[in-house]
């Protein structure tokens, strides 16, 4: 559009047309220097990436000399070959069954903690506000390798205190037996993420203008009418983004597993698809095979996030 | 060395410039592709990645007594065999370093990666009498010798001596007494040991000392042998003691095991030579309980032992100076004031045949009750049955009896299932990794 006005020569004098191309151009120049380093920093750190990921995918290595060791390797074109084998291990089939199982749990138990506390924090007749959104957020801050040798610490007999408590009340839990490990970690996730979810939502809250509550309360809504027919659906945005994010982020579950791997006799190398691919690159030293369950996990992680959007997107429709 | 480095330090001059100039050509021969041979009086820098914690003493000794071949040591996390996942991540990207800490079952899968140089051409045979045979023939394939060996890790039986006195349980010296140990230690409310499902590294102990042979070739072929008799004979004893509730499952060496040897829950463990230092460290308080006894014998008045462990100093393909990097790994396996400190740290038995005597192995004697234990370990070294070798992928063998042995403890399948389950992926991995394999018989 700016372009088009900028173009267009004023018809009087004849030196403006070339000084009006001189500032398109310098314009245009301008544009690239502010656009180029994104588009180079997305192809450096984005596209890259994923185009030697799948590249790497696609092939697989042959090995000569005595015994196969110490000879001569060199890549070759492997087709769907790494796709199929990662596609055939059931382990890492299981640890997508396993991750999709969390995820159904414990993301809409987040997001409804984590939309409470926003709500609560945000009413008329909260205290301390400042202070209890800190401390909400606070377990956000915590890398999610000490927050699980922090856990680690609590969930493992002979050293918790939770452990101990629950022996002395008569109750025997493992929290890393083979039936209860991925609700401990499901724990230490919802820990740390709640706070941070609950902080984007009190942002969108914080966008409302205060008309609209002052409208309700005029109408005679209580706290919870406003808060169930004015802020939730407001927030909605917000909402679907969280959920998003933790979808993804359900997906690469990798730094709790892992760290409690070596506490815990029930968690496997191949708990989770991104644990999975870990194991294969740096245990098995099978670059290509990790590469395509990389790229499959990236389109597992495409579908169900764009389908999620889709789905509230046709709901928000019908509603609307 | 070449004409045109002569040329180049003709024209540079001065000893900076010459400093410069090798850093070019460092750069400019594409990641230390051709290996460079040191010229007399050149002062030169080799790194070192190792993860054992005293260290940093012999190679402090080299560099004080070779000020031209400077040795830099980083260290590497053991945790997990991520030093191992680091090592191959650096192969593949091309800047590993000269030298690398390497145990034994893992020189075939650095092989596999071409990670290692070929130290035949360098002369190191000539080096071969100075260690112990069998440990030598760990890391030599073919015509190629690829690391020089450090330690071994003969097994045996640590036992808590003062609860067994305390309950009146024997030590046992043979593999039924053990069984019957453990159910005696039992009703006394505290466990033998654990049977830690993903310690993949002691059940291939246990299986060759049950006179197990999981790796062999043929021409060209492995053949994998993973589910033979003697290794079911040690699943069937270990699923027996599991089933029965007579040991633990949970993981060894971290936090909840060595709480429990602090507090005496678990008052034995079937280890090795170096675990003496694990035991000082991390139970302080049962200073002067502890024993080591001969690991215990399928046949009464056996002698059949085996090895956990053990490392050596390999030199990486690229090395920048590999007949220096071989120099070093001679002098820090061999030399006896190297051996002397490597001791001090609590590495292990030292593969070196001569420089040190039984006693200099003996860590803190007090802390076992003032035993000479050192002297079991050595006795048990003596008679390894060194038949045994390691294959390549054994970093993945291990990963794969760790996930079925937890699938077994979890859903109650048979231990015999998981080595003919292991066998089947074993194969399929080597074959996968374009290897000529078959399944022994």
């Amino acid at each position: 559009m700016s372009r088009d006005t900028l173009s267009r020569p004023a018809p009087a004098a004849r030196q403006r047309p070339r000084r009006a191309s001189r500032t398109e151009a310098r314009n245009a120049r301008a544009a690239a220097c502010f656009v180029l380093p994104f588009f180079a920093l997305f192809g450096l750190c984005f596209l890259a990436p994923i185009g030697y990921a799948v590249h790497q995918s696609l092939r697989r290595t042959e090995r000569t000399g005595p015994l196969g060791l110490g000879g001569q390797e060199h890549d070759v074109f492997a087709g769907l070959a790494n796709y199929a084998h990662a596609l055939a291990d059931d382990r890492f089939l299981t640890g997508f069954g396993r991750v999709l199982l969390f995820g159904a749990v414990q993301i809409p138990l987040m997001i409804v903690l984590a939309t409470a506390l926003a709500l609560l924090l945000e009413s008329a007749s909260a205290r301390g506000v400042t202070f209890f959104r800190s401390a909400f957020f606070l377990p956000y801050g915590v890398p999610g390798v000490i927050a699980s040798i922090l856990w680690g610490f609590l969930y493992v007999p002979g050293i918790s205190p939770l452990v101990k408590i629950a022996d002395v009340a008569g109750w025997d839990v493992d929290f890393l037996a083979r039936g209860t490990v991925l609700w401990s970690i499901a724990n230490i996730v919802t820990w740390q993420f709640t706070g941070y979810t609950m902080l984007v939502l009190i942002a969108q809250l914080k966008s409302v203008p205060e008309e609209l509550y002052e409208a309700a309360r005029i109408d005679g809504a209580n706290a919870w009418q406003v808060a169930r027919h004015v802020k939730l659906p407001l927030i909605r945005p917000a909402l679907v983004l969280t959920t998003v994010f933790s979808i993804i982020g359900t997906l690469q579950l990798f730094a709790e597993p892992m760290v409690l791997r070596p506490l815990a006799s029930s968690i496997d190398s191949g708990f989770t698809p991104n644990l999975h691919a870990y194991s294969e690159a740096f245990v098995g030293n099978n670059q290509h095979v990790a590469a395509a369950e990389a790229v499959l996990l990236a389109l597992v992680a495409c579908v169900l996030s764009f389908g999620f959007l889709r789905l509230v997107g046709r709901r928000g429709e019908d509603r609307g | 060395m070449t004409s045109n480095d002569t040329h180049r330090r003709a024209v540079l001059g001065t000893a900076a410039a010459v400093a410069a100039g090798w850093a070019l050509t460092g750069c400019g021969d594409g990641g230390r592709d051709a290996p460079r041979e040191r010229e007399k009086g050149q002062r030169i820098n080799l790194t070192f990645w190792s993860w054992v914690p005293g260290i940093d003493k012999p190679v402090g000794l080299w560099n004080r007594t070779h000020p031209e071949v400077q040795v830099t040591v980083e260290k590497v996390s053991a945790v997990n065999g991520q030093q191992y996942a680091k090592m191959h991540a650096a192969i593949k990207a091309g800047n590993p370093p000269d030298l690398g800490q390497i145990e034994f079952p893992v020189v075939p899968g650095f092989l596999l990666d071409n990670g290692l140089l070929d130290l035949a051409p360098l002369g190191a045979a000539r080096h071969k009498n100075k260690f112990s045979g069998w440990q030598w023939q760990q890391s030599v394939f073919g015509k190629g010798i690829y690391a020089i060996p450090q330690a071994s890790g003969p097994m045996g039986l640590f036992v808590r001596q003062d609860l067994f006195d305390r309950w009146d349980v024997g030590i046992p010296r043979t593999w039924d007494d053990y069984e019957a140990a453990a159910e005696a230690v039992r009703k006394k409310g505290a466990w033998i040991e654990t049977f830690a499902p993903t310690n993949g590294n002691r059940f291939a102990g246990l299986c060759w000392q049950a006179g197990a042979e999981w790796y062999a070739h043929d021409g060209d072929t492995w053949i994998v042998h993973i589910d033979d008799e003697p290794s079911r004979k040690v699943a069937d004893y270990w699923e027996s003691l599991v089933r029965r509730k007579l040991v633990k499952t949970i993981p060894d060496r971290q936090n909840a095991w060595y709480k429990d040897l602090q507090t005496g829950a678990i008052a034995a463990w079937v280890g090795a030579s170096w675990g003496d230092a694990l035991l000082i460290g991390n139970a302080p308080g049962t200073k002067g309980g502890w024993r080591a006894a001969p690991l215990p014998q399928w046949q009464a008045g056996g002698q059949a032992y085996a090895n956990w462990g053990g490392s050596t100093t390999a030199v990486f393909a690229k090395a920048s100076y590999p007949k220096d990097a071989l120099d070093f790994a001679v002098w820090l396996n061999t030399d006896p004031e190297s051996i002397a400190l490597l001791i001090d740290g609590g590495y292990g038995f030292p593969s070196a045949k001569k420089g040190y005597a039984t006693g200099d192995l003996d860590l803190d004697k007090d802390f076992f009750g003032g035993q000479a234990y050192s002297k079991v370990f050595a006795d048990a070294g003596a008679h390894v049955d060194t038949s045994w070798r390691w294959g390549p992928g054994v970093d993945t063998l291990y990963q794969r009896l760790g996930d079925a042995f937890t699938e077994a403890l979890g859903d109650g399948g048979s231990f015999r299932s998981v080595l003919k389950k292991v066998q089947g992926q074993t194969v399929s991995d080597l074959k996968g990794k374009g290897l000529k394999v078959e399944s022994g018989g």
